[in-house]
């Protein structure tokens, strides 16, 4: 009978989790910077009275 | 929305496990080591339809000029280079025990390592361009040339003896494997498919959201 090699199993299925949870978190780190980076920008903007760039206007993605 | 897909997304992934380790039996020539399969193939389904959206999008860029277009290539193609590298190395993993080796350098394996390497460079050409309308139609050109690489993987198998075995799934015809093995590998399919896009998805926002920084 073929041996069952979990540990190649878990090798494999802990290795994509890994690999797909540090991505996931990328994406949420990176969004949580570039949203809260542009409220501070926007609130300072706001401050100075300068008005708000045609881009921060665009519609959703992609 | 987002949180839906991400919801259902779980939910599949969750329902793929079930099915890998709770309802699919163990396989009689290789034993329990052929779960991974169901990591494995649908990753590699997952890393065409990323090059494949990357194709699309780089010539509705090249027509229309369509930011939009822009970062629904970029998003797709660090997605597709994640999958084709979880691919990889879960087939790396899986060919120790059946094959016994880690790497052969066999016509699918070589292949597939080639894409990486084209859309690892296709990824480094973006970030190497200053001026991102110039960087973003060399990109797109590439994007194109790329996928023609696509049908090398797949076909290797058929075109070279090779030591990887042919699809079982991804052919014309019905499956050689019995149904249950199939349901688990669609379910996977489906989770995996649902995966990419809340990646890409996510990826897009993020991109958009630094060119608005930028401006």
């Amino acid at each position: 009978m073929t041996p069952d090699n979990w540990s190649f199993v878990f090798a494999a299925y802990g290795f994509a989790l890994v690999v797909l949870v540090a991505y996931w978190c990328f994406l949420v780190r990176r969004e949580r910077e570039l949203t809260e980076g542009g409220e501070v920008a926007r609130n300072s903007r706001k401050e100075s009275g300068v008005s708000e760039p045609k881009s921060a206007s665009r519609g959703p993605v992609p | 929305m987002r949180r839906l897909l991400g919801g259902a997304t779980l939910a599949g992934l969750a329902a793929g496990l079930v099915m890998d380790f709770g309802v699919s039996p163990r396989e009689a020539t290789q034993g329990n080591v052929q779960r991974i399969m169901y990591l494995h193939v649908p990753s590699v389904w997952v890393a065409y339809l990323a090059f494949a959206i990357v194709l699309v999008a780089s010539i509705t860029y090249l027509i229309r000029r369509a930011e939009a277009a822009d970062r629904l290539a970029h998003a797709s193609a660090e997605v597709g280079v994640l999958f084709t590298a979880l691919t990889i190395a879960t087939g790396s993993i899986w060919g120790k025990p059946t094959w016994g080796t880690w790497w052969t350098w066999d016509a699918r394996l070589t292949s597939v390592s080639i894409l990486l390497v084209m859309y690892v460079g296709y990824l480094l050409l973006r970030g190497l361009i200053e001026d991102r309308e110039q960087g973003a139609r060399f990109a797109a050109v590439l994007g194109i040339v790329a996928a023609f690489n696509i049908p090398l993987v797949h076909f290797s198998v058929y075109w070279w003896r090779t030591l990887h075995q042919p699809p079982s799934l991804m052919k014309p015809g019905l499956a050689t494997m019995p149904g249950i093995i199939v349901a688990a590998l669609l379910v996977n399919f489906a989770a995996f498919t649902l995966l990419y896009v809340y990646f890409v998805t996510g990826r897009a926002r993020v991109l958009r959201l630094e060119a608005e920084a930028e401006a």
